[in-house]
């Protein structure tokens, strides 16, 4: 399946990841060559086969679902790794360029 | 006589255990190796001497006491650095984390603190685990340890140089397509990929969730062994942990000699092209000393062993662009400043990560969108269905299946950098445990041209016993 310019460009702004024109160029070729290489399991007859499951194994048991609070260590670690903060609150751009009236 | 830093961590536990060495020493050899070689091979990230050696001394002061806090009590380690140990940073090879504290231990570090290890710092690694050379750290790549213009493998690089250089007497890695287990084979040590489920994730950053695995990277299958009895077991925190009867290092398994009954099948697809002369002649070579020990060597029949690594490079991207959605900037990592929310995602992300990353995260993306998602990911999980069963077809027949861990010994850096294709090959031989969920081990099996070449062994779903037996009965009859 041919890839464009235009999809990679489109893919990019899906994965929001900001690329030149010169990267998107570079990625199109790029993924060309590994979707030519994947593109053999088009060949392989899967009628009937089921979509792989995630292995039958008993899994560890559940947990209560509670909430654990953090240790203050734990706490000023979370705080600490913030971008930006203003007291404890985390700071992050608006969502909207400009609010309504 | 053996220098401390290089002694196994069996003989390291017997020496500090007869109280003829203490942690301290260990830790110092260790750290000094550190010091005059990682100048030139950058294998850690970072080094933590003063936590390490006041760590080294608390165990010698239980150990006065008579105290013993587990088999790892004064055992100097060092941690791929996806690996969170609270309060240091852990970056996982990214730009994007740069900045980042661990705000909680992993569990397989909390279970090694917990018996008393001392953890020296953490490795180097291809960024966010992606890649075969440990050239995609984000920085600089790792040297291979006998020769600084090749490449020691990826992405746990870092961890298998600091074991091979005797840095340290054993780390953890993590799998996910090959990241132990080639990486050890390049370097010449022991690198095992426990079973899927066997060892908590918890704590590990994820690459693609339903392939990561973290495992050992020691010098001798017995370290391997131990470390990896340590770090097992189920856990509330990772929901794919398996309720199974706990791998015992035991004697019959570490001190192995005779493979009499044992089946070990050579599968015709993966002898047959793809492979270099020289890694095909030794590998056989070992195939030999596997019969003359008292196996049953068989050719089988293992098909679609070409299409997982197909599998693999569908299924990896998916699990990836989903995973590494939470690296935007935000709540922690590094933010770019733009005037929106919209251009500061898309500036911290172009510029926080990589382009190994971005491909995968492209590649993802793209299998993953309206009108693609049967053809691609959909398809790929109907083949990993048929793999699992050709895996679990050849084990009616056979113990172990065996095959090079890598088609080619060490290659020189810049070597596979511009095509992403060539460096995936890489993984052509390791990642159908992955793709199946097996545990899988590389023994060193010998030198090509001065380089060390690895055997690889595949086991049965929860059967570590028999693949390590198997690993360990070669190790000690090639000496």
């Amino acid at each position: 399946m041919p890839l464009t310019r235009e999809d990679v460009a489109a893919l990019a702004h899906l994965a929001r990841i900001g690329l030149s024109d010169d990267e998107i160029a570079r990625a199109e070729k790029e993924l060309e060559n590994v979707l030519k290489y994947v593109d053999r399991l088009q060949k392989v007859d899967t009628s009937g086969v089921e979509e792989a499951a995630p292995p039958a194994v008993a899994a560890a048991s559940f947990r209560e679902d509670a909430v654990i609070a953090c240790d203050e260590v734990g706490r000023q670690t979370i705080l600490s790794n913030f971008p930006a903060r203003q007291i404890d609150l985390l700071k992050a751009p608006a969502v909207f360029d400009a609010p309504k009236k | 006589m053996k220098a401390l830093n290089e002694l196994s961590i069996a003989e390291a536990r017997e020496r500090l255990d007869q109280g003829a060495v203490s942690s301290v020493a260990l830790t110092e050899a260790c750290l000094g190796q550190i010091q005059s070689l990682d100048g030139a091979l950058h294998a850690f990230l970072e080094v933590w001497p003063d936590e390490a050696l006041q760590e080294a001394k608390r165990s010698d002061e239980r150990r006065s006491r008579g105290l013993r806090l587990g088999e790892f009590d004064g055992i100097p380690l060092a941690v791929k650095d996806n690996m969170l140990v609270q309060g240091r940073h852990c970056s996982a090879g990214s730009k994007i984390l740069e900045n980042y504290v661990a705000t909680n231990d992993a569990t397989v570090v909390a279970k090694l603190k917990t018996q008393g290890a001392v953890f020296l710092g953490r490795t180097n690694m291809d960024e966010f685990a992606m890649g075969s050379s440990t050239e995609n750290s984000a920085y600089g790549p790792t040297k291979h340890p006998r020769d600084p213009a090749r490449v020691p493998g990826g992405s746990s690089g870092g961890s298998a140089v600091a074991v091979a250089a005797n840095m340290c007497l054993g780390a953890l890695g993590s799998d996910t397509g090959g990241s132990i287990r080639q990486p050890a084979s390049l370097c010449g040590i022991v690198g095992l990929k426990p079973t899927y489920g066997r060892v908590s994730r918890s704590g590990l950053i994820a690459m693609a969730s339903s392939f990561d695995q973290i495992g050992p990277l020691a010098k001798s299958v017995e370290d391997a062994a131990r470390l990896f009895e340590a770090i097992q077991g189920a856990d509330v925190l990772d929901q794919t942990t398996a309720n199974v009867e706990a791998f015992q290092a035991s004697g019959a398994v570490v001190r192995r000699q005779g493979l009499e009954g044992v089946r070990v099948g050579m599968p015709r697809q993966a002898w047959g092209k793809g492979m270099t002369d020289e890694v095909r002649t030794r590998v056989r070579a070992a195939v030999d000393v596997l019969t003359s020990l008292g196996a049953e060597v068989v050719d089988v029949d293992l098909p679609y062993a070409d299409e997982a690594l197909a599998v693999y490079y569908v299924l990896m991207p998916c699990e990836v662009s989903a995973n590494l959605a939470r690296f935007d900037g935000m709540r922690y990592g590094v933010r770019a400043q733009a005037s929106t929310l919209l251009e500061t995602y898309l500036q911290s992300r172009a510029s926080g990560l990589g382009r190994e990353v971005r491909r995968r995260i492209l590649l993802g993306t793209y299998a993953l969108s309206r009108g693609y998602y049967d053809a691609y990911y959909r398809q790929a999980k109907r083949v990993q269905t048929l793999i699992q069963n050709a895996y679990a077809s050849a084990f009616e027949h056979v113990d172990v299946l065996v095959s090079p861990t890598s088609p080619s010994t060490a290659f020189k850096l810049g070597e596979k950098t511009s095509d992403p294709l060539a460096m995936y090959l890489e993984d052509l031989f390791t990642v159908g445990a992955n793709v199946a969920g097996l545990p899988a081990v590389s023994v060193p099996c010998g030198d090509a041209s001065g380089l060390p070449v690895g055997l690889h062994l595949t086991g049965r779903m929860f059967d570590e016993a028999t693949l390590l037996g198997v690993a360990r009965a070669y190790e000690g009859a090639r000496g």
